[in-house]
This record gives C-alpha cells, sequence and structure tokens, in this order.
C-alpha cells in the first residue's frame, strides 16, 4: 500500500464556492513499481453545486474509482478533493466517516437496504446513525415525492427492484446531503423503472437544488444530466453539456468504447 | 474430485483453522478427563490401598480368625512367590524431646522386597528387632531412638529403645493423620504382642496374573470365612472404604464422562454445520462446471474425515498434555489428591479419536446432504442478501419432545427412587431434547433479549437485535452450544456445592467428635478433662463414663454414659450419634438385632447397683449410650473412660499440633490412652471431595471455552457473509466504533441469552443429578451457590463480548468501498 509515490504539490487554487466536490491532481495507483496500475492519472474535475453531473467512459477507466475517492470512500495515493471548504484527503476515519453520514448520500446499483430494517428504518438510518431525527415535513415530503407513503412499513425482500431503488434515493435525499453520488443506479432495474429513478434524481435537482453525481455507462441514462465528464485511462477525457443520448454515444465511440 | 478435496482442505486452511480449535479442544477435553478419571482413580487407590496394589494377592478373614495355619498351604500354590502375614500390634512411644507417650500402630514390614509397599521419604525400612520406620506424622527422624512400651502376648509390659531406620511417607491416604504408623520386622511385631495375622499379601513369581494367582490360592484354602482379592480389587475395596460410598463416585464419574461425549459432539457438529453453509455457492459452483451429487457429497465428506482426524490426533496429544499439567500442579500445590504420574488408558485414546472423526463425520453428513441439493444456479446468482431461513421443522420438534418427555420423567423418577442409572440416561435423554427444541425456542427468547437492548443500545443495538435473527437456525446452534456448556457448568457448580453439603453433613454425623480419648486399660482419671480442656486450641470436651452391664441376653457389655448438655456443643453432628434422653438407651443397629429390640421396646440393663427398664433408640452406629445419670444408677462408681473433645476451627497444621498437644498432655497423665485425631480424617476426605470436583468443574470450563470459539466462529462467518452489508452501513456512515458495538451486541445478545437459559436448566440437572447420585448414600443436601451461578453469567456473556472481538478487528478492515464492489 505504502509505494514510494513522489508527492504532488497540491494546486493552490482556492476551492471554488460554485463547485460543490472538487478533485485536483488525483490518483490513485494500484501495486508498485513494474506492476503499478494507475486507476486515476491525476484526474481534476468540479462539480457545480445544484447540478447533475454523469461520469462516463468505457470499463476500466476509473470513473468508479473516481466516485469511490470524491465521496471519500477510498482513499487517493496523491491528489486532493474537497467536499464544499472541507479538504478529503487529510481526514481520519471517524471523521470521514461522520462526514458521509452528515454531508453526502449514495444511490447504489444493488440498491444495498438492509433486509433486517423496514422500508421507514432504512431511509431515516444515517440519520440515526447521526443521531439526528429527521425533519417531519421534509421526510413527508421526500416520502411523497418518491410514493413510498404505502410501502413504509415492509422489508426490502417485499418490495419490487424499482420500489427499493426508491426506498435507497429516499435515504440519500433525507439528510439533504451536500450532494448524493448514485453508482449505476438503474444498472439493476429494467428501462421503465429505470427511467423513473432518473427523473426522480432529475427533479430532486431542478426542485430543490441538490447536487448529484452520478457514474453510468449507460448514454440514455446519461443523457438525463446537465453535463457529462468521461474518463479513460484514469485521465478526463472530455466534457459534454447538455447532453443527448447521441451525443454522448458519439463522443463515447470517439474514446474508443 | 480428490484433488479438489485437498485443494479445497487447503484454500480454507484459515477457516477450518477455527473449526480445528473446537475439535482438538473438545477431543483434548474428552481424553483429559478420562486420563484425569484414570490418574486420579489409580492414585486415590496408590494412596487408600498403598498396601495392596503391590501384592498380587490378598487373603483376608471375615472373622477375625488366625491365618497363620494357612500360610505353609499358601506358600506351596504353584506361582506363588513370597507371602507376608501382616502382624499388626500398638504401642506407647516416647519421641526424643516430649514428655507424653504416642500412641502407634504397628504394622508388618515384610520380609520380602515385592512386598515392601511402604514409600519412603527417608532412611530404610527396619531389617532386625530393635528397629522400626514410622509415618511421617510421627514426626521423628532417621536415627532417633524411640521409648518404647510393648504389651507383650502373656501380658507383660516391657520397654525398649528403638532406632528409627525410615520415614514412610502415606501419600494422600486419608488415615495417615489420625495417628502415627509404624512398621516393625515380624518377630519384633510379635514380640510386641501382635495378634495373629488375619491378612496375608501374596506376591506372585514374574508374569504371574493376579487373576489366576488369586483363584489358585482361593482353590487352596477351605471356603469357610476366607476372603480372596487381587491386590488391586482389595485396594479398591480398601479405598472405597476411605472414600465412603464407591459406587456414589464411581457414578459421578460416569455421569461425568458421558457429559464429556455429548458436549463435544455436539460442538463439533454445530461448528461444522455452520463452517459448509457458508460455502453453498462454492459448492454449487462445482455443480455447474459438472460435479455429480455424489462427488459433491464425497468430497464434503473427505474434507470432514481428514479434517476430524487431524484435528482429533492434535486433540489427543493437547488432551493428555492438559492432563499431565493438571497432575504437576496438582502435584505441586501439595494436593491431597496426589495426581502423581499420569495412567494414560489406551481407551481415553480411542475413545477421543473416534469421538473427533466420527462426531466431524456425522455433523458432516447433513450439511453434505444439503450441499447436494444445492442448485448449481445458485452459483450464479448474485451474492444472496437475503437471510437464509431455516425451515421450521417438524421432525426436530417431534424428535424433541419425544425425547425430552421421557427423559424429564425418568429424571423425576430417578430423583424420587432415588437411582443414578435411572437418573442419568433420563437427564442425557431430555438434554437431547433440549438440544433439538433450543432450536424453535432461542430464536424467539433472542428476539425478546433484543427488544430489550434496543431501548438502552441505540441504532447498532437494533441493528444487532435484527441481525442476531435473521438466520435463526444458524443463532440457535450457536446459542445452543454455549448453552449446553453453561448448562455443564452450572450443573456441576450446584451439584459440587450440593455435594460437599451433603459430604459435609456426612462426615460430621459419621466422624461427631474432633478427637478421641480411650484409656486401654477402660479407664482414665477424672482431673484428664480440665486438664485437656486447658490445652489452647481444645474448644471444649465431655467425659464419658463407661461401666459393665449385663444386656437381655445375659451378656456383659460396656455402656457409656453421656450428658447431652456438655456433648452437644462438642459434637459435630448428632445425625449419626443420637444422644439419649433420661430413661433412654441408644443400641447399634448390630446390638438391637442381637437383643431382638427395636425401637421404643424397654429393655432392662443390670449394673452392679441394680437394675433399670430403659426404651431403645436405635441407631446405626453407635456405642452402648445412656444418660450419665441413668448410667449412674447402675453403676455409681463408673470410672472415665472416654473423652470427647471439640478443637477451635483453625488451620490444618494448627489442629495438628492441638492433637499433638493433647497427646503429650494425655501421656504424661496415663500410660495407656490412645488419642485418635478425627478431625484430621474429616479434614483430609473433605479436601478429597474438593479437589476431585475442582478438577471436574475446570474441565467443565473447557465446555465453555469451546462453545465461545462457537459464538466466535459464528460471528466471524456472519462477517464474511454480510461484508457488503457492513461496508454498505460504513459508507452510510458507521463509525468503526459503532460497527464494534453492532458486533458486541450481537454477540452478547447470543452469549447473554444461552447463559440465562444454560443456568437455569444446570440448576435443575445439578439438583436431580445430586439427588439421584447422594440419594443412593443417605442424606441430601440441596445448595445453591448463587454467586458462582451468577458469576457464570456474567463470564458467559462477557466472554461472548471477547468473542466478537476478533471478527469486529476484521469487520472494520472492510472498506466502505466493498459495499459497492457486488
Amino acid at each position: 500500500m505504502s509505494a514510494p509515490v513522489p508527492v504532488l504539490t497540491v494546486p493552490g487554487e482556492p476551492p471554488s464556492s460554485a463547485a460543490a466536490v472538487r478533485a485536483a491532481g488525483l490518483t490513485k495507483t494500484h501495486g508498485s513499481g513494474e506492476t503499478a496500475v494507475h486507476a486515476l492519472a491525476g484526474v481534476d474535475v468540479a462539480f457545480a453545486r445544484g447540478a447533475f453531473t454523469a461520469i462516463m467512459g468505457p470499463s476500466g477507466s476509473g470513473k468508479s474509482t473516481l466516485m469511490h475517492c470524491l465521496a471519500g470512500l477510498d482513499s487517493a495515493t496523491a491528489g486532493s478533493v474537497w467536499l464544499g471548504d472541507t479538504e478529503l484527503t487529510s481526514l481520519r476515519d471517524d471523521a470521514l466517516t461522520r462526514l458521509r453520514r452528515e454531508r453526502i448520500g449514495f444511490v447504489f446499483q444493488s440498491f444495498n437496504l438492509l433486509p433486517v430494517l423496514d422500508a421507514r428504518e432504512n431511509i431515516v438510518l444515517p440519520l440515526q446513525l447521526a443521531g439526528r431525527r429527521p425533519d417531519p415535513a421534509w421526510f413527508d415530503a421526500v416520502v411523497a415525492r418518491l410514493g413510498l407513503r404505502e410501502r413504509l412499513r415492509h422489508r426490502p425482500a417485499e418490495l419490487s427492484g424499482g420500489q427499493q431503488q426508491r426506498v435507497a434515493v429516499a435515504r440519500a435525499l433525507l439528510p439533504r446531503p451536500d450532494v448524493v453520488f448514485a453508482d449505476e443506479p438503474t444498472g439493476n432495474l429494467d428501462s421503465r423503472t429505470g427511467a423513473e429513478v432518473l427523473d426522480l434524481l432529475r427533479s430532486s435537482v431542478r426542485e430543490t437544488g441538490q447536487t448529484v453525481v452520478m457514474v453510468t455507462h449507460d448514454p440514455i441514462a446519461a443523457a438525463y444530466a446537465d453535463r457529462v465528464v468521461l474518463l479513460a485511462d484514469g485521465r478526463l477525457a472530455g466534457e459534454i453539456d447538455a447532453p443527448t443520448a447521441d451525443s454522448v454515444v458519439s463522443a463515447l465511440r470517439g474514446l474508443g468504447a | 474430485m480428490r484433488s479438489v478435496t485437498l485443494a479445497s482442505v487447503r484454500a480454507h486452511a484459515g477457516r477450518l483453522v477455527a473449526s480445528c480449535l473446537a475439535i482438538v479442544l473438545a477431543v483434548a477435553f474428552v481424553v483429559a478427563t478420562l486420563v484425569l478419571n484414570e490418574t486420579t482413580r489409580s492414585t486415590v487407590l496408590t494412596a487408600a490401598g498403598a498396601q495392596y496394589v503391590g501384592a498380587d494377592a490378598v487373603v483376608g478373614t471375615d472373622d477375625g480368625s488366625s491365618l497363620l495355619d494357612a500360610v505353609p498351604t499358601v506358600s506351596a500354590v504353584d506361582g506363588v512367590a513370597a507371602v507376608a502375614p501382616e502382624w499388626q500390634t500398638s504401642v506407647q512411644a516416647v519421641l526424643p524431646g516430649r514428655t507424653g507417650a504416642e500412641f502407634l500402630l504397628v504394622g508388618t514390614a515384610a520380609d520380602d522386597a515385592a512386598l515392601r509397599w511402604q514409600r519412603l521419604a527417608d532412611g530404610a525400612l527396619p531389617d532386625r528387632a530393635g528397629e522400626v520406620a514410622v509415618s511421617d506424622r510421627v514426626t521423628a527422624e532417621v536415627g532417633d531412638v524411640l521409648q518404647v512400651v510393648g504389651v507383650a502376648p502373656d501380658g507383660t509390659g516391657s520397654t525398649a529403645e528403638v532406632t528409627v531406620t525410615g520415614v514412610v511417607d502415606l501419600g494422600g491416604d486419608p488415615e495417615a493423620g489420625l495417628y502415627g504408623r509404624a512398621w516393625a520386622t515380624p518377630e519384633q511385631a510379635q514380640a510386641w504382642g501382635a495378634a495373629d495375622p488375619t491378612e496375608l499379601r501374596i506376591a506372585g513369581a514374574p508374569g504371574t496374573d493376579p487373576e489366576l494367582l488369586a483363584a489358585a490360592v482361593r482353590d487352596a484354602l477351605p471356603d469357610e470365612g476366607i476372603t480372596v482379592r487381587t491386590g488391586t480389587e482389595q485396594a479398591e475395596v480398601r479405598a472405597a472404604s476411605m472414600l465412603g460410598n464407591a459406587t456414589a463416585l464411581a457414578a459421578v464419574l460416569l455421569v461425568f464422562g458421558t457429559v464429556a461425549v455429548v458436549v463435544a459432539g455436539l460442538v463439533i457438529a454445530n461448528t461444522f454445520a455452520v463452517l459448509l453453509a457458508q460455502r453453498t455457492r462454492e459448492l454449487a459452483l462445482l455443480r455447474c462446471v459438472g460435479a455429480t451429487a455424489r462427488q459433491v457429497r464425497r468430497s464434503v465428506l473427505g474434507e470432514a474425515a481428514l479434517t476430524g482426524l487431524a484435528a482429533s490426533l492434535l486433540g489427543v496429544g493437547a488432551g493428555i498434555g492438559l492432563a499431565a499439567v493438571v497432575s504437576r500442579l496438582a502435584e505441586g500445590v501439595d494436593s491431597p489428591v496426589p495426581l502423581s504420574g499420569l495412567s494414560v488408558p489406551w481407551p481415553a485414546v480411542a475413545a477421543g479419536l473416534a469421538v473427533g472423526v466420527l462426531t466431524t463425520l456425522l455433523a458432516a453428513l447433513a450439511p453434505a446432504r444439503g450441499a447436494t441439493r444445492v442448485a448449481p444456479l445458485a452459483a450464479l446468482r448474485p451474492t444472496d442478501p437475503a437471510p437464509l431461513h431455516s425451515r421450521p421443522g417438524v421432525l426436530r420438534l417431534v424428535l424433541g419432545l419425544l425425547l425430552l418427555l421421557p427423559g424429564a420423567a425418568l429424571l423425576v423418577l430417578g430423583v424420587l427412587l432415588p437411582h443414578v442409572l435411572v437418573a442419568l440416561p433420563g437427564g442425557v435423554l431430555s438434554f437431547l431434547g433440549v438440544v433439538l427444541l433450543a432450536q424453535r425456542a432461542v430464536p424467539p427468547v433472542v428476539r425478546a433479549a433484543g427488544g430489550l437492548v434496543t431501548r438502552a443500545g441505540g441504532v447498532p443495538a437494533r441493528l444487532a437485535a435484527g441481525n442476531a435473527t435473521r438466520n435463526p437456525g444458524r443463532t440457535a446452534a450457536t446459542a445452543t452450544a454455549l448453552l449446553i456448556g453453561v448448562t455443564l457448568t452450572t450443573a456441576m457448580v450446584v451439584g459440587t456445592a450440593s455435594t460437599r453439603a451433603s459430604a459435609s453433613a456426612g462426615l460430621a454425623a459419621a466422624y461427631p467428635a474432633d478427637v478421641v480419648v480411650e484409656g486401654l486399660s477402660g479407664q482414665l482419671p477424672g482431673t484428664l478433662l480440665p486438664q485437656l480442656e486447658g490445652v489452647d486450641g481444645v474448644a471444649g470436651g465431655t467425659a464419658l463414663r463407661s461401666a459393665e452391664v449385663t444386656g437381655p441376653d445375659g451378656q456383659a457389655w460396656t455402656a457409656s454414659g453421656v450428658d447431652a448438655a456438655t456433648a452437644v456443643p462438642v459434637l459435630r453432628s448428632t445425625v449419626d450419634t443420637p444422644l439419649p434422653d433420661s430413661g433412654e438407651v441408644v443400641v447399634p443397629e448390630w446390638q438391637a438385632e442381637a437383643w431382638a429390640v427395636t425401637d421404643g421396646d424397654v429393655v432392662s440393663l443390670d449394673g452392679p447397683a441394680g437394675s433399670a427398664p430403659l426404651r431403645v433408640q436405635v441407631a446405626e452406629e453407635s456405642p452402648l449410650l445412656l444418660t450419665g445419670a441413668d448410667l449412674a444408677r447402675l453403676d455409681p462408681a463408673a470410672p472415665v473412660g472416654q473423652l470427647w473433645l471439640r478443637l477451635a476451627d483453625a488451620e490444618a497444621g494448627a489442629q495438628d499440633a492441638v492433637v499433638d498437644a493433647v497427646t503429650d498432655t494425655v501421656g504424661t497423665a496415663v500410660g495407656d490412652a490412645q488419642v485418635t485425631g478425627v478431625v484430621s480424617l474429616r479434614r483430609q476426605m473433605n479436601e478429597v471431595l474438593d479437589v476431585l470436583l475442582l478438577v471436574v468443574t475446570g474441565l467443565l470450563g473447557v465446555a465453555v471455552v469451546i462453545a465461545l470459539i462457537g459464538v466466535g466462529n459464528t460471528l466471524a462467518l456472519s462477517v464474511v457473509e454480510r461484508r457488503q452489508e457492513n461496508g454498505l452501513l460504513r459508507a452510510m456512515g458507521l463509525t468503526r466504533r459503532q460497527l464494534r458495538g453492532l458486533l458486541a451486541w450481537e454477540s452478547v445478545l447470543v452469549a447473554g441469552v444461552a447463559a440465562v437459559l444454560g443456568v437455569v436448566l444446570g440448576g435443575v440437572y445439578g439438583m436431580a443429578g445430586t439427588a439421584s447420585v447422594l440419594g443412593m448414600a443417605g442424606e441430601v443436601v440441596l445448595a445453591v451457590p448463587w454467586l458462582q451461578v451468577a458469576a457464570i453469567v456474567v463470564v458467559a456473556t462477557v466472554a461472548g463480548l471477547l468473542a466478537s472481538v476478533l471478527p469486529a478487528r476484521c469487520a472494520v478492515r472492510t472498506p466502505p468501498v466493498a459495499a459497492l464492489a457486488g
């Protein structure tokens, strides 16, 4: 793990208040010496507050690693990550954990709800872990928007895939995090339910100013975003503003995917 | 498939370590128990029956008649190498520097080396008249010269100076502390008035089978009134008479041995089941690539056999080592049960191996069958987040009830009869029933307990409560293992307390006075009692006057007069020695039979001064006892014949010193009195009991340790299984501390429930067991040591907490990213 890596000087640019999350010189290396693999090879990127951004790229481009590093789930080998004004890479595990539960929301490909808890308990779990109570009005608003009112007492095993993912979205939105990271949120859903979930994510951005960063390999899903960031071989490979499925497909083709 | 089996063992070595550890411990537990049992038995035999274990055969008489005439006959028997008649007598000896004479029981140092059983602490056994070897109780040293007063057969007393040639270590002989012992040559013993021998010890020619030799001797002697036993048999008889009820002791060991095998089997079964449940996916993959169901089953069983055998071999070694350590420790602390040396009976080794291998195989059977039913598709599904639901198992319920109900009925019957051979199968059956039913009973209890802790422990506790019951089968299995250990330990602790209480009562009843002073000529000076009461450490005493009275059969008997007012404070118990009220006579059972009287009958006793009608009270064992006033009416001039003394409660050594001081005082005042320190006998037997029970309880502690490994193991597997889920929780903001707390709560829930249930069950079994075992021997006093029982609950729960430490370390190392990897 502690490979001799040259210490990179972090670019001294002050964190921009417009960016919800920002990375500078982000490098992630697995292994060392001859066998070293650079999952991220110096990425500089910023995600605007109140925007829906998709990260795309071919398999092995480092898009998942980038998201893990941005979300404080994985440590970078070099470079730095800011969540607002907070520098993540210097935080210890406990501080990072608290930051995750208070300021970051997650939506996963395989829903990842706790089987022993019912929908309501799953939704309030991050707040409870932080020892906070949900704001009842906001809770009702989120549950109503996601159409889960009738399902709150059900356990995950009693919910359909789409319903489970809506519970996961509610869980991510309830603490009003600085940013919601979604990792292939439609990967396990059919196209109609997938579209519903994407609609919900987009409307939370439009209506409540939620910042959402989504990793996907599906051009149709990416088209729901305000902006697409393209990644290839661990480096930034371009951006598309106001993407459509077609523009994303052709951009990806340009990357050789 | 063999390569797959071997590769699987290699690949899962880490995971197998946990289950191997359980097997090793369980087998070691069985082997150590059996070895210690055997060692204890043989050391009790060599301690209590030391003079017999070395002999090939022993001839005794039933009525105390002389065996001198039998010596030539026995010597002529084919295969007999040497015969040692036991000449016994007693002398009064004055040690250098002491004033009072001390009573010494004199035995024979055999002429033949093979029959010289005495273990010398120093010096040598006597070879000629004028020499003696003494027991260490005498506190003489080699080279000391003793003034010995003996009475020759013709009644003439003689004083001689004899030299101490050796000091004999009587080891754990419970009677070693009663009085001094001395050994002299047969000639010397006869010169001191030894009566004709009533016991012959026989050494066979090298290679002679003791059984055959005893049979040959038996055939050569007349049938009437003669007993021939092998040396070992004779030693067992003596050990039995020393340790009280030998069958009760054997029964306790039998119960314990059975219990050890059952626990070991269940724990191994449990560990292996959990291990295989973890590998469903892998087995499905094998099926996917074309392995037949048969091949999968064979592979699983092969793996089990391999693991079982390897671990069992280690376990046998560990068990013998454990027993050796315990025995060495026991020697080090000078335990009253000298677990000297180590007897490794081969059945112990065989039993250990068999238990290990067979139970591992049996344990693997059910999961192996389950493994063949795994659909190949299971390998292709993503990790199954849904809990594995175990089927309710109607069969298990029916079987459990079928075992529990008749078992419990048998147990109750065994307590009521009371008979241990009825209670034992009842206990085993009902407990197996409980184990089967635990599968159903434990999860709801854990759920209920979970409800309680949820209030106390916040989110982690709530999650833990949910996790603890999401796989009810596994929770039940884990809890059951601990339940078994706790049940048995509690049963043992409660049994120990009850046995101690019962045995103390029994010992006090059998030996009510601490020190008994008897005048050999039948009388003691009246001034002796006040003198003795003045001795430091003597708490009190009472004098018994003795007179010769004529009974209804016209024969003369010695009767003693006792005053309840002074005797009751002196005696430790009056259960077996009832004191007569005015107008009553206590008659020992054998004499009541001879006189053909029973309780409440009136007999007339005649003395020199008159006669008195007295109401009979029959006692099991007692002197012929009247009140002092009644005796005075029969014989106003009756002299003091016996003194009973009670010593102040003190350390063992201090009490021995008091007995010595009493001996000195008595010796100065009277030439011919015998002082018997019963207090040391009672204490030694108590200590023997304590050590035996301590060893047994310690071994059961091992069962709890095994069970806790089971808890840790299950938790570790859950951690592996829930890797993704734990990663998710970490991603959601569960701190490492909270994750540790979650696992700790889960573990404490399971362990706590098992501990509480186990303590309740164990209390019931402990009391039932004690009642059925000791009920056979006599009075039972039930005792529940609450403090120890509470300690068991606390220890088991805290240990459960500790069992979560390693899995938790592993869990917190899981990076949150793991949640997204799936």
